[in-house]
């Protein structure tokens, strides 16, 4: 499966190179000469046909180069025009189609970098334009023909997690005749959900909402659940990970716990990881948490509301008549005004969530008790989904008082009097500032969602982690579910805190990725990697230290000359053809396919030697056909 | 693209809007096989994105993340786009969608229009252009803009005077005058509605008399003054060239407010407005920057310490629903405010230039369009928690703002989820068929 990397550039055969220079309706031959281009182009040794056209880009422009690939035996083309991010891909494709390998093609950017940004200097720019070509066709002297490399891969995830995310995330690719491994951490499916009683904005219950995938997955013939089972250890790349799972914790009675989870080997082709979130603990007497026993985080809250009689809210023996809702407990938090986190930092991020839980419970606790005081504490009302601004106006309607801090003066939780167990003393924004003290029986903290300890999976999976230590995506718009590890995938909190329907998105996101990239039997992996050439390779390791990229670079034994040796090779798998291992090579057997030292050293050669429009064109080229 | 083979096409699945959100729909769909139609009203795929100036909470380019997704999609070997054409109904009856199309004339023939502009260059009309938002000109026949997908010209008949310059100069006959609307019908497997959003008008809250003041515009146009190519090449206000130096965000001026009946959040509004404070800040260092807002909704990954970051660099935020805005002399502008930190005090405040967040909301009309009821808030319904981008009829998906203003990056992520359903939809249906009465492919039109 992973190809022998020791080859030899292949000597080329006698170069026969096809120039076109593209006037681009004027933008680049308003201010370059391109007639004087072509011209000139002419003199470097193998370029055999050198033409103008008004627009390459078009179907008349594309058939000609095509047409002259076959009429004039062309081995080998440049096309000079715009930026090869619009159309580099359009004259591999032109090149193919007359029969070349799309790899003997390449591309002279004369707009972007020519006429437009020296559009004051036509003559410079004329000349950087020849120089440029020259460039292209020096380097083309040295290129071979490459092919995508395409490895077999399995039609199958791994999704790690088996909260609401997971369970979508399987559920979705199960659809779609992939096959699932759903790996769980505790006895049962579920997660988080499980906990909470009604949800908004549909008030459904969680448990509902779980039931219901737990049913699609339970049934299905593509998914294989292993609760109480983690990750032990990961191997592989995109289409090919090798992984190894066993029961969640080690020791004699973990078997019980785990239900019988035993250890065992799976192969996979792309990896989803869900493991969602943790909500923040609040410090010992953060805003009274333990300081006071009155005082409560909104799960505790939310167990409590759905646990309560019919007479009402009881907690630790006190009637609850008036309650407070904190914001922004462990969210928001300020370097020299909160306390850090166990690493050092602050929770500088917004949990996303609380404030239309905040606002959701509120109401749901006056529907249910309309006698009940409630009181809101907060820096901004976020309830900015569909449907959460609702929350909002039904709140202030249900005589529900907001009161306003800053974020650099929270408010300060102190034990109450007359009867009250606590109290909350800040300076209220809405009343302009005034200093206001607001006795409760209870007081709910908001916490918000904090990233799970995932030290030993991130080992294992190579994964970043953000400044707010969840995982980190490539790009929030280009790249969104991906991470920089290829075929792994994120879903749902184990990313940023969500609600449940964007937790649903993500999850069906990241299905959607990892089904297109095992669409096919087999994936495909760009084709600039870098090679071994183990001729020259004396096996002194110093590439190694270099890659960054576990297992791209792999020590081989080799015999030669009846002994063993150990020499560098690569697997295409993992390799991402960053480059770093080939400067490092004291004698020159790293190389990066498609990107070789010797093209660059042509390029150099052909910038310097190209023949000018105001002097005789010297011929002399001192890259053609020379070994290096 | 006007290709008369098209008229009883059949696609896997109908896109319908060429935004960020059908373009990353069609492109999961694609990936997974399916053959995709992507329907665009306008000339070319791209959206409201494709007109940005940056994103936060990165500040990266919006047209250099755009393009290679749009690109992308349109040289995709399963997709084919469509543009200025228009969805005017989608049936849903008997396991098949039916989707009726309408595609308008652009008076050009994209097959052999090669994008060379010469009729551009050639059109002696010039109007208010739209890609500039109405700040910079635009000819009568033109390559919508420079980066536009498909690089064709397409002609405006309400500016074009019939002079036949652009017919002259076009070097490979593909002017038309006698184009003319065209209807017609595909089937789909299923369809991905992703309509995107509008913005209400700068005119809806009379007490801000935005018609009264050139310098009281909308964020769109200020993306505009901020891109590097804009139309001024620079940020100057519109009604004297002026560089501003004293420029107000005035939040919630078309969502959260019943007075207009726009209750919701529009969602991006906040961060945008961070984010065209902090551009201007470094256009203008010495620009006074103040954003007016009720609550700072800073939630997604990145926002919240954008905003601090704005806050430290000196940025302005003042708590306060504008009540008043009233064009003074020297075409500058007096806001009316209650200064909530400030003891309540109410102050006339002075700027020379004032951008108003206006809401998003819905293009799509889906009891016309859909025949299904819309949700409350004028967008689609998702009636099932679970699949959250089904829109309660059969086969029929939405992602993006059509279920709602939402930014790019949930969009985006949204998109690929509703590619998902779709294309779980096909699975299920196809489950049960013999492969011989799979559709056949349809060939690439000309054009793309």
């Amino acid at each position: 499966m992973i190809r022998s990397t020791a080859q030899v550039e292949s000597v080329a055969p006698e170069p026969r190179i096809g120039v076109y220079v593209c006037r681009c309706g004027g933008n680049i031959s308003d201010v370059i000469d391109t007639e004087k281009v072509a011209e000139t182009i002419k003199l470097v040794p193998g370029v055999r046909v050198s033409k103008v056209h008004s627009f390459m880009c078009s179907e008349p422009g594309q058939a000609m180069i095509a047409e002259d690939i076959k009429k004039e035996q062309l081995n080998r083309v440049v096309v000079a025009s715009c930026s090869p991010f619009l159309h580099e891909l359009t004259f591999r494709v032109a090149v193919r189609r007359g029969g070349l390998n799309p790899y003997l093609y390449e591309h002279v950017n004369i707009r972007e970098q020519g006429s437009w940004s020296h559009h004051g200097d036509p003559e410079g720019a004329t000349v950087k334009a020849i120089r440029l070509l020259a460039a292209a066709v020096h380097r083309l002297y040295h290129a071979e023909p490459l092919e995508q490399i395409r490895l077999p891969s399995h039609r199958r995830a791994l999704v790690i997690g088996g909260g609401i995310a997971g369970l979508k995330a399987a559920v979705d690719l199960a659809a779609k005749d992939v096959g699932v491994v759903l790996v769980e951490r505790e006895p049962q499916l579920g997660g988080r959900l499980l906990g909470l009683a009604s949800l908004f904005p549909n008030d459904e219950s969680g448990r509902a909402q779980i039931d219901r995938l737990v049913g699609e997955v339970q049934n299905n013939r593509n998914i294989e659940v292993l609760t109480g089972t983690v990750i032990k250890s990961v191997s592989g790349f995109l289409g090919n990970y090798d992984i190894a799972v066993g029961p969640a914790s080690a020791g004699g009675a973990a078997d019980v716990e785990a239900g019988g989870a035993k250890e065992k080997k799976l192969s996979v082709g792309a990896i989803i990881v869900a493991t969602g979130h943790d909500y923040y603990r609040p410090g010992s007497g953060e805003y009274g948490f333990k300081r006071y026993t009155q005082v409560v985080t909104m799960p505790e809250f939310i167990d409590l509301l759905a646990g309560a009689s019919r007479d009402g809210i009881e907690f630790n023996g006190q009637r609850i008549r008036r309650i407070g809702f904190m914001h922004c407990v462990g969210s928001r938090q300020i370097e020299g005004i909160h306390q850090p986190q166990a690493d050092g930092r602050v929770n500088d991020y917004c949990s996303r969530v609380c404030c239309t839980t905040v606002l959701h419970q509120a109401l749901h606790a006056k529907r249910r008790f309309p006698y009940l005081a409630v009181f809101d504490f907060h820096q901004d009302i976020r309830t900015y989904g569909r449907l959460h601004e609702d929350y909002y106006r039904r709140a202030s309607e249900a005589g529900v008082v907001f009161f306003r801090f800053h974020g650099d003066e929270p408010p300060l939780v102190e034990g109450g009097v007359d009867g009250y167990p606590v109290q909350v003393r800040l300076k209220d924004w809405l009343t302009w500032g005034e200093e206001i003290v607001v006795p409760l029986d209870l007081l709910v903290l908001a916490v918000g969602m904090v990233a799970r300890d995932n030290r030993e999976l991130v080992n294992l999976l190579k994964l970043p982690i953000g400044a707010d230590r969840f995982f980190q995506e490539v790009h929030p718009k280009l790249r969104p579910v991906e991470t920089s590890v290829n075929g792994i995938l994120l879903a749902g909190t184990a990313q940023a805190p969500m609600t449940i329907e964007e937790t649903l998105a993500s999850a069906s996101a990241a299905a959607s990725k990892a089904a297109c990239l095992l669409a096919h039997d087999s994936v495909e992996l760009e084709t600039f990697k870098a090679r071994v050439d183990a001729d020259k390779c004396i096996g002194c390791g110093l590439c190694f230290p270099e890659c960054a990229y576990e297992g791209a670079l792999v020590r081989t034994n080799v015999e030669r000359e009846g002994k063993t040796v150990t020499l560098a090779s690569v697997n295409p798998g993992l390799c991402v053809g960053c480059g770093a291992c080939v400067p490092v090579c004291p004698t020159r057997a790293i190389d990066l396919q498609g990107w070789t030292l010797s093209q660059f050293e042509a390029m150099v050669d052909g910038l310097l030697s190209a023949p000018l429009p105001s002097q005789p064109a010297t011929s002399e080229s001192s890259s053609h056909g020379k070994a290096h | 693209m006007q290709n008369s083979q098209v008229q009883s096409a059949y696609f896997d699945v109908v896109v319908v809007g060429g935004g960020i959100s059908g373009i990353q729909a069609a492109l999961d769909l694609g990936d997974q096989d399916h053959k995709v139609l992507l329907v665009e009203r306008s000339a070319s795929i791209g959206g409201k994105m494709i007109s940005l100036s940056k994103t936060f909470p990165t500040l990266d380019c919006s047209s250099c993340i755009t393009t290679p997704k749009m690109s992308a999609a349109f040289h995709h070997p399963n997709i084919q786009v469509w543009t200025s054409t228009d969805v005017e109904r989608v049936e849903s009856s008997d396991g098949v969608r039916k989707v009726h199309l309408c595609r308008h004339p652009t008076y050009v023939d994209n097959s052999l229009c090669i994008g060379c502009r010469l009729c551009e260059y050639a059109c002696p009309v010039e109007y208010p252009d739209p890609f500039e938002e109405g700040l910079g000109a635009q000819r009568a026949i033109a390559v919508p803009f420079t980066n536009a997908l498909p690089q064709k010209a397409v002609l405006n008949p309400r500016y074009c005077i019939a002079c036949g310059a652009c017919i002259k100069a076009c070097p490979t006959d593909a002017v038309q005058f006698d184009q003319r609307e065209e209807r017609l019908t595909v089937e789909a497997g299923a369809v991905v509605l992703t309509t995107g959003f509008a913005l209400n008008s700068l005119e809806l809250k009379r007490e801000y008399n935005a018609a009264r003041s050139a310098n009281i515009i909308s964020p769109l146009q200020l993306e505009r003054l901020l891109v590097p190519h804009g139309p001024y090449g620079r940020v100057l206000r519109p009604s004297d060239g002026k560089v501003p130096g004293n420029v107000a965000f005035v939040l919630c001026a078309g969502s959260r407010d019943q007075s207009i009946g726009v209750l919701y959040c529009s969602r991006f509004c906040c961060m945008y407005s961070i984010k065209q404070a902090m551009l201007l800040s470094g256009a203008l260092p010495t620009a006074e920057l103040t954003i007016y807002y009720m609550d700072i909704r800073a939630f997604g990954k990145g926002h919240e310490q954008f905003y601090q970051n704005a806050k430290a660099m000196g940025i302005q935020f003042v708590k306060a629903k504008v009540a008043s805005i009233e064009p003074v002399t020297g075409d500058d502008i007096s806001l009316r405010v209650e200064l909530e930190e400030e003891a309540g005090r109410v102050a006339e405040r002075r700027h020379d230039l004032v951008v108003l967040a206006q809401g998003a909301i819905p293009v799509f009309e889906p009891a016309k369009a859909l025949n299904t009821p819309a949700a409350e808030d004028g967008f689609l319904r998702q009636p099932d928690s679970v699949k959250i981008t089904w829109t309660g009829v059969e086969g029929v998906f939405a992602a993006g703002c059509a279920l709602g203003p939402k930014d790019i990056v949930d969009s985006i992520v949204e998109a690929g989820a509703a590619a998902m359903e779709a294309s779980k939809f096909l699975a299920m249906r196809t489950a049960g068929r013999s492969p011989a009465q799979k559709p056949d492919r349809l060939a690439n039109p000309v054009g793309t």
